[in-house]
């Protein structure tokens, strides 16, 4: 049985030293204003339409640029060096991962929220020919 | 209010299915009962038992007829059931009806529930005394699965109670609208059709396999359960020990299956994300394979009964809650395939409780039955086993743990209605770094316990070839070692320590089965399946850490990006070809298909003497909805080499071409100029030229669609770059007039970024309007030729039932079509002007020629001398206007934004974890052949 104890004792350290190092790894999102002090945050916020969301693979297939307000209402220009993602402008809210330089916020990674467009209950009508 | 008739309804359907629903549903509780007072009761436990396999066949016989209704209803689309409107449409092929099927939630619990009773029958007729426990338990979980689809509601004071869903509910039940006050609603219903991401083999084939992973949990589970309820604390291992095998690959294959989906056929890039979905799947899986090392050191020494039994209710309890986590909605935006909210998250919280008190009541209760054993030794394989059991459930409480993070966040808005919900920053890295040491725990672990003997026994000449063997495992794995690292070059310490593990692994794994197996069938099965977990571990190494971008166009970017890594994505122009990454890239063109538009990309590298060294093409395709007003998805293509895969999927394409919204509204704003031209003066400027070729009134063009009476005219256009003089463009741009209204389809230079098309006023130019058109009489007698000054005009005959489009037939008519052949620049045209008597009224109806310009009309007939009065005019069109409209600099729409990378070594992933599964299923084929030997 003491053997068992010790990996019982061994886990359960394990297992702190995890959550210790875990805390590390999660976060709330951030607003724009404290991504001016961090290096590294995730924004949550929403995209705004009425400004330009520039796109062009015609010049350069890894930059989307577009203008995103923050939870608290500060709006930013971000840019995102890659393509821009399938249905962005759908989008509900999204989240940017980057850093905050000179105020323009280079976006590493985006996750967007997008309305379901499947499975709500609609009703599909014929169309007449 | 009145009750409306409907017709065209089939009710049947929904009256057997409701039937077999509250059926399947008595008849689980009536099983349930019965077999539990069949293994109670020792002396009526036989006609105890008879009752119990009454009420499971009458289960049984109620699933599989829900799903025939269900299949039936779907195959022969009657949209007036909810489900199938959901699921199906008139355009969906028969082979994806049963991806179709379980699309949605209702249809994946009868999945489910299907490889439940399929199961339990094999139990009934083989499971001898164990029958009886078994269906217990298992009947008792099929009572909780079918009051998912049980669909009652009831109010308790002001709340409504929702108990399932069913998936045989009619659509007017489901909602109030005012179509259905319509009684013939039925004709007008259509439906939504299976996303088309779904729509590949994957989905045919990937879920009914997850599924029977999933359900072959249940019965370790009920066996455990009846292990010690029944009071035998070993009896029940051998038997559990074959299902746990049988479970452990089958729900091994089923994940690996999702892996293999997400890569062959989702742009993902990859196999594994951790993403919370395959996460949850993970996890009883872990579980499962603990529990297969737990039952083995119970077989083979007695010891861990106790924990055999935890870790196999455990592993069911994970698969009740993974079930519970993708299909309450709590995860929203974490995941990219939980299902969406249903209504039943109090329903499975309820399952997760009810299936975690009952194994912990019989556990509590009956856990004396099991006699204290002296401590494991140190040396022992069993005790180096249950280390490895107890990291494997370390491992998936660690997952669990992380991705159960949305659940903490809910809880914790319940007291703290102001918590902001916590998220993990970098989800992939956040799970590799824990598990990459468990991941060398378990093949360190896995390698070498396997030299260890049960109970520690060990003799002084197995301590000799011990240590021989010992010296040539470190060799071997140093010479292995620095091969590998020469290919895979590794820079991190904690993956070249898990590469030298994985390394270590297999070469001790072949060594022992060489050396101390000496080939035996028997000892095949831990063989293959732990080569496999090391093989797949280097495999995870080269694909995983070594994956290379070659989509980046070196020339053009070096100095732009601050970070290279963040390029990935590179343009291609049509038929203009890239170097990218040794590979000349050219996209030679796309065809599309139903509602898949597939790509051909080529692949071509070449030696400094540009002799080709390799060449490929591969084929990614972009998905339109069902409706094709847009492209819902990529899907990728692999060129696959025996030591590397080439991953091409489209990360993007211009906006105008993704949605026909984008495309219109584009359409709309260009800025088109009017451009007049005529077959003798063509436009002419500094850069461009453009003239008449000719006119085409059959004309052909990729966005038209030709219907009958439509008038539909193309321009062949001749358009010389004079910038660039070798490029002369040929287009042709049509006009079409259908009814009144005028359709404009465009042609598109996209090298000059320009569009033209052709404007509406063309039709008033070129046709004379009826009241302008200057007519000549002629008078002629059947058979006579006449000279119209260059038109010669010949009389070929009567036709009393007229061919003229413009003729509509009405009874009584009398008509006549006189048939009428001109010649007019040395080209025959036939025309059937038509005299028609309706009523009282004289009347003709002309005919026309739009090519040729000639109008003719038939206006009497003398049928004492037999003069013929016809009126004849002809169109100018020797020489004609053509308005065209000139759109610049138009953003072209011939290109595609691509990513290609290369995974090397992926096939060592795929055979490794390929090995370790089957390894499972190996096992439990040895075992059942053991029992037949032994009987």
């Amino acid at each position: 049985m003491k053997k068992a104890y010790i990996i019982g004792i061994l886990m359960i350290v394990a297992g702190i030293g995890y959550l210790i190092s875990a805390t590390s790894d999660v976060s709330t999102y951030a607003n724009f204003s404290d991504a001016k002090s961090n290096s590294k945050v995730k924004v949550s916020g929403f995209l705004i339409k009425n400004k330009p969301i520039v796109y062009d693979p015609n010049v350069d297939a890894n930059l989307t640029t577009f203008f995103m307000e923050d939870q608290k209402g500060e709006s930013m220009k971000v840019i995102y060096q890659n393509s821009k993602p399938q249905d962005f402008e759908m989008s509900e809210s999204l989240v940017v991962t980057g850093k905050l330089e000179n105020d323009i916020f280079y976006a590493s990674d985006i996750l967007l929220k997008c309305p379901s467009k499947y499975k709500d209950q609609e009703v599909m009508l014929r169309k007449n020919e | 209010m009145q009750e409306i008739q409907y017709f065209g309804e089939h009710l049947w359907p929904k009256n057997i299915g409701h039937f077999l629903i509250i059926l399947g549903f008595v008849s689980a509780i009536f099983s349930s009962f019965t077999y539990f007072k069949a293994t109670n009761n020792v002396e009526e436990s036989k006609a105890w038992k008879t009752l119990g396999r009454i009420g499971f066949l009458a289960h049984t016989v109620s699933v599989l007829g829900i799903i025939t209704i269900l299949f039936y209803i779907m195959v022969n689309h009657y949209y007036e059931y909810a489900y199938v409107s959901q699921h199906v449409n008139d355009f969906l092929p028969m082979k994806y009806i049963a991806s179709a099927f379980w699309e949605g939630q209702e249809g994946s619990f009868l999945l489910w529930m299907f490889w439940h009773v399929v199961l339990g029958c094999i139990i009934m007729f083989n499971g001898k005394k164990w029958e009886a426990p078994v269906l217990s338990i298992l009947a008792l979980v099929e009572v909780v699965l079918i009051s998912m689809i049980l669909g009652i509601q009831f109010e308790i004071g002001e709340t409504l109670v929702k108990i399932g869903s069913n998936p045989l509910l009619l659509f007017r039940d489901t909602m109030d609208i005012p179509l259905f006050q319509n009684a013939d609603y039925v004709s007008l219903l259509s439906g939504s059709g299976l996303n088309p991401l779904l729509q590949n083999y994957w989905m045919t084939i990937h879920p009914p396999t997850l599924f029977l992973g999933f359900a072959s949990t249940v019965v370790p589970f009920c066996f455990a359960i009846a292990g010690f309820w029944l009071k035998e604390p070993q009896a029940w291992i051998k038997p559990t020990l074959k299902w746990t095998l049988f479970s452990g690959g089958i729900l091994g294959i089923g994940i690996l299956m999702g892996g293999a989906w997400a890569y062959e056929a989702l742009s993902f890039g990859g196999y594994w994300a951790w993403d919370p979905v395959e996460n949850m799947s993970l996890v009883p899986w872990l579980i499962m394979v603990a529990a297969v090392h737990s039952l083995l050191i119970t077989n083979s020494t007695g010891r861990g009964v106790k924990s055999s039994f935890i870790l196999l209710c455990l592993s069911f309890v994970m698969i009740l809650y993974s079930t519970f986590l993708t299909r309450s909605g709590v995860l929203g935006e974490t995941s990219v395939h939980a299902f969406t909210e249903m209504g039943l998250e109090n329903q499975l919280l309820l399952l997760i409780i009810v299936f975690t008190a009952i194994p912990l009541f019989v556990y509590l209760k009956n856990r004396k039955i099991i006699t204290k054993q002296p401590d494991d030794k140190i040396n022992s394989r069993e005790f180096w086993m249950f280390i490895g059991a107890i990291i494997l459930l370390f491992s998936s409480i660690l997952i669990t743990a992380s991705t159960s993070l949305p659940i903490y966040n809910k809880i914790a808005e319940l007291f703290d209605p102001d918590f902001v919900g916590l998220v993990i920053n970098e989800p992939i890295q956040h799970y590799n770094k824990n598990q990459i040491w468990i991941a060398v725990f378990i093949v360190l672990l896995s390698s070498l316990a396997q030299f260890l003997r049960y109970n520690g026994r060990i003799t002084d000449s197995f301590k000799k070839k011990l240590k021989k063997h010992a010296v040539i495992s470190i060799i071997g794995t140093l010479v292995l070692t620095f091969v590998v690292n020469m290919w895979l070059q590794i820079e991190s310490v904690p993956y070249f320590v898990l590469m030298v593990a994985g390394v270590f692994g297999i070469v001790s794994n072949i060594d022992y089965f060489m050396g101390f197996n000496k080939f035996q069938w028997k000892n095949s099965a831990s063989f293959c399946s732990h080569l496999g977990f090391s093989i797949m571990l280097v495999g995870i190494l080269a694909s995983g850490v070594n994956k290379r971008h070659i989509s980046n166009n070196e020339f053009v970017f070096r100095d732009i990006m601050e970070d290279e890594s963040l390029n990935k994505k590179v343009t291609l122009l049509k038929e203009k070809p890239i170097f990218m990454n040794g590979y000349w890239v050219q996209w030679t063109g796309d065809t599309l298909v139903n509602n898949e538009r597939t790509y051909d990309i080529s692949f071509t590298k070449v030696d400094s003497n540009n002799l080709i060294l390799e060449e490929f093409h591969i084929n990614p395709v972009s998905v339109y909805s069902n409706d094709k007003t847009e492209i819902v998805a990529f899907n990728p293509s692999t060129k696959h080499y025996l030591h590397k895969d080439i991953f091409t999927h489209i990360a993007g394409l211009p906006a105008q071409l993704m949605k026909m919204e984008f495309s219109k509204e584009m359409e709309d704003t260009l800025n088109y100029a009017p451009q007049m031209i005529t077959t003798e003066s063509p436009f002419i400027s500094d850069t461009l030229d453009i003239e008449i070729i000719g006119i085409d009134y059959n004309p052909v063009h990729k966005d038209y669609e030709p219907k009958e009476n439509d008038l539909a005219v193309g321009f062949d256009l001749k358009v010389t770059d004079k910038l660039n003089p070798d490029e002369v463009f040929n287009i042709k741009p049509v006009v079409v007039l259908r009814g009144a209204v005028v359709y404009k389809y465009y042609e598109e230079i996209n090298d000059l970024n320009m569009r033209i098309r052709i404007n509406e006023s063309f039709f008033e130019r070129f046709f004379t309007i009826e009241q302008d058109v200057e007519y000549e009489e002629i008078v002629m007698k059947e058979g006579d030729i006449i000279e119209l000054g260059d038109l010669s005009l010949k009389h070929l005959g009567f036709n009393k039932t007229p061919d003229n489009k413009a003729y509509r037939k009405e009874d009584d008519d009398i008509a006549i079509g006189s048939k009428l052949e001109f010649i007019s620049n040395g080209k025959k045209v036939e025309l059937e002007p038509v005299y028609l008597i309706r009523g009282s009224r004289q009347s003709s109806v002309k005919d026309y020629d739009p090519e040729s310009g000639i109008h003719a009309k038939f206006t009497s007939i003398d049928p004492k001398t037999g003069n013929l009065t016809f009126q004849i005019a002809k169109d100018e069109r020797d020489q004609f206007e053509v308005p065209l409209e000139i759109a610049n600099n138009v953003p072209r729409s011939d290109i595609i934004v691509i990513e290609s990378i290369v995974f090397p070594g992926i096939n060592l992933f795929w055979l490794g974890s390929i090995m370790m599964l089957i390894g499972m299923l190996i096992g439990m084929g040895i075992r059942m052949r053991n029992k037949k030997a032994v009987a």
